[in-house]
C-alpha cells in the first residue's frame, strides 16, 4: 500500500480525525465496541452517509456483515470475488465506484431490502499487521452530491490499515484469553478429580493399592475403597469422554458410591441406585462404566457387580490368570430401568484381582499402535510375586514405557488387591 | 469428520468414515444430531475402525433424540472392535443393530 495522504482543503482536520480514531482503536480490546467505533469513525472521516463493514471468515472463506445502525438486523454472506465487496477481499485493492448502479458487480438486493439508495461506493480491504485479511469496509454515498474522489481513496487506506491492526488484535487477545479460561477450567477440574481420590489402602492380609494416571486433557476415571468392619468395598469406573464435564460427573459418580455403598447389603443395589440417581436429566447422556465389589474379610468371598465396565483379571496363586466373567449390564446414567445382578467369586490366599480402565489397553504409542490386551495380560501374568503395590506400579510404567512420547491421551487406573499368602 | 450420506427409498443412510474418539466425537454429534428429526435413520459403522466411550455417548444421545421426535433408529456395519465397544458397556442391547445397510433397510421399511 503507497500513496501520500491528501495535502487539500480540510486536510489537516481530516488527518486530526485519523489520528484520533488512531487512538481511539489502540485502547479498545473487545471485538463489538471497536467496529461501532470503527464504522462511526469511517462514516465521519471520509463524510459518507453510512459505513458497513464485512469480517473475513477464514474457515468458510468468506465475509460476514456488521452494518451500523438500524440494518444491522441483515446477516449478509458474500463469498470471495461476489459483488464489490467480495471484489475487494479477493484483490486486495480499494474500489473506488462512482456509480454503484452502473456497476455489474454492485448487488442492489441490500437497497431493495432497506430501502436505502446507494450512489456511490468505496471500499477497502482491512488488513492484519502481516498483511492477512482481517475484513473489508465500504463507505456508501459520498456527502454532498459528489462521489469519492483519489484523495479520499488515499486516506480510506491509511484509515484501513489502522482499523486492520486493531480488529486483529481483539481476536488475539480474546483467543489468549479464551486459552486461559480453559486450562484453568481444566486445572480445576484435574484438582477436583484427583482430591477427591483415597490415599489410604488395606494393609495385612488383605493388601490393596491404586493408581490414577490423568490424562493430559482431564478424563474421569475413578476408583474408591470403603472399609466396615466385615467387608471392604472397592470400585473402579470410567466415565465417557473429557474435560471438566467428565470430571464433575466422575466426582458425582464417586460420591453417590460413597453415600450407596454405606448403606445398602450388596453391589447390585448400589449400582441400581446410582444408576438411577446419574440418569435422571442427564441430556448430555453422559455415561460411566463403574464395577463395584464387596469382599467378606472372613470367608474371602467377593460379591460383585458389574455396569458395563471392563471384567478385572483374578491372578490365582498357581499362576493362572483369568478374566472374570460379567454380565452385559450397561453402563450407569444411560438408561434408567437398568437391572443390575450380582456374581461372586472366591479369592485365596496368594490371589490377586486386577481391576483397571481402558486408558491401560487402548494406551497409544507413539506410531499410534495399542498398548491391548496381550501385552497386558502378559504382564499380569508375571506379578505372582508382587505386592498390591509394586504390582499396580509395574502395570502402569510398563503402558509407561510403551507409550514414551505420547501425551497420554485418556486416564488410566489400575487397582490390585492381593491376599497374603497363610 | 467425514460422514457419507445416502437416501435408500424413505431411509437415510449416514456413514461415518475413520476414527470416533474425543476428538471427533463433538464432530460426529453436531452431524448426527442434525438428523436426528429423519422418521427413519440408518447409521452404517462399517468404515469406523475405532470407536471410543465419547463416540459411544453420541450413539446414545441420538437414540434418544430420535426416539424423542418419535423416528426409528438401527445400526448397522460393526466390526469386531466396535462391536466389542458397545457390547462390553452393555449398550448392545439398548440398540437395533442389523449386520449390512441392506437388512437395516429392510427393518426400518418393515
Amino acid at each position: 500500500m503507497s500513496g501520500t495522504l491528501p495535502r487539500d482543503g480540510g486536510t489537516s482536520r481530516r488527518l486530526n480525525s485519523l489520528l484520533e480514531v488512531s487512538k481511539a482503536l489502540a485502547v479498545q480490546v473487545d471485538l463489538d465496541p471497536l467496529l461501532a467505533v470503527i464504522l462511526d469513525k469511517a462514516a465521519e472521516v471520509m463524510e459518507a452517509e453510512r459505513s458497513t463493514l464485512f469480517l473475513y471468515d477464514p474457515k468458510e472463506n468468506v465475509l460476514r456483515n456488521h452494518v451500523s445502525g438500524e440494518l444491522a438486523r441483515h446477516a449478509v454472506v458474500v463469498p470471495l470475488g461476489v459483488g464489490i465487496s467480495g471484489h475487494v477481499a479477493k484483490t486486495l485493492e480499494p474500489l473506488n465506484v462512482h456509480d454503484a448502479y452502473a456497476d455489474p458487480r454492485f448487488n442492489p438486493s441490500f437497497d431493495r431490502d432497506t430501502g436505502f439508495r446507494t450512489r456511490n461506493i468505496l471500499c477497502a480491504a482491512l488488513l492484519s499487521h502481516d498483511g492477512r485479511l482481517v475484513g473489508v469496509i465500504q463507505l456508501l454515498n459520498k456527502r454532498g452530491n459528489a462521489a469519492f474522489s483519489e484523495d479520499d481513496e488515499t486516506l480510506l487506506r491509511a484509515f484501513a490499515s489502522i482499523a486492520g491492526v486493531a480488529i486483529d488484535r481483539t481476536r488475539l487477545v480474546a483467543a489468549a484469553l479464551e486459552s486461559k479460561a480453559i486450562e484453568e477450567g481444566l486445572r480445576l477440574a484435574h484438582d477436583i478429580q484427583m482430591g477427591m481420590l483415597t490415599r489410604r489402602f488395606p494393609k495385612g492380609k488383605f493388601d490393596m493399592h491404586a493408581a490414577l494416571e490423568p490424562a493430559k486433557d482431564v478424563g474421569g476415571d475413578f476408583y474408591d475403597v470403603l472399609e466396615t468392619d466385615r467387608y471392604i468395598w472397592f470400585t473402579v469406573g470410567d466415565v465417557s469422554g473429557k474435560g471438566p464435564g467428565a470430571a464433575l460427573f466422575m466426582a458425582i459418580t464417586l460420591t453417590l458410591f460413597r453415600a450407596s455403598a454405606a448403606g445398602l447389603e450388596d453391589p447390585s443395589e448400589v449400582l441400581g441406585r446410582m444408576n438411577r440417581a446419574l440418569s435422571r436429566d442427564n441430556d448430555r447422556m453422559m455415561f460411566v462404566t463403574v464395577f463395584v465389589a464387596r469382599l467378606d474379610r472372613e470367608t474371602g468371598q467377593v460379591l460383585y457387580s458389574n455396569g458395563g465396565h471392563n471384567p478385572p483379571y483374578i491372578l490365582r496363586a498357581d499362576g493362572a490368570l483369568e478374566n472374570l466373567e460379567t454380565s452385559l449390564s450397561p453402563a450407569l446414567g444411560a438408561f434408567e430401568e437398568a437391572v443390575y445382578t450380582n456374581a461372586e467369586f472366591a479369592l485365596r490366599p496368594g490371589d490377586m484381582a486386577i481391576l483397571y480402565t481402558d486408558g491401560v489397553n487402548e494406551a497409544q504409542a507413539k506410531d499410534a499402535s495399542f498398548y491391548g490386551i496381550e501385552r497386558f495380560e502378559a504382564v499380569l501374568r508375571q506379578l505372582g510375586k508382587n505386592d498390591a503395590e509394586s504390582a499396580v506400579t509395574r502395570v502402569v510404567s510398563s503402558v509407561g514405557v510403551f507409550a514414551v512420547g505420547a501425551p497420554p491421551a485418556d486416564d488410566l487406573t489400575v487397582l490390585a488387591l492381593r491376599v497374603a499368602k497363610d | 469428520m467425514e460422514i457419507r450420506e445416502e437416501r435408500r427409498d424413505t431411509v437415510l443412510v449416514l456413514a461415518p468414515l475413520g476414527r470416533v474418539d474425543s476428538n471427533s466425537a463433538g464432530g460426529l454429534e453436531t452431524a448426527l444430531l442434525g438428523r436426528a428429526k429423519e422418521p427413519r435413520l440408518l447409521v452404517d459403522l462399517s468404515s469406523v475402525e475405532y470407536i471410543s466411550s465419547a463416540g459411544l455417548r453420541v450413539f446414545l444421545m441420538l437414540a434418544r433424540k430420535v426416539k424423542e421426535s418419535g423416528g426409528r433408529l438401527v445400526l448397522c456395519g460393526l466390526g469386531a472392535s466396535v462391536r466389542q465397544v458397545f457390547d462390553l458397556a452393555g449398550f448392545s442391547a439398548l440398540f437395533a443393530i442389523e449386520p449390512g445397510v441392506d437388512q437395516g433397510v429392510t427393518r426400518l421399511s418393515s
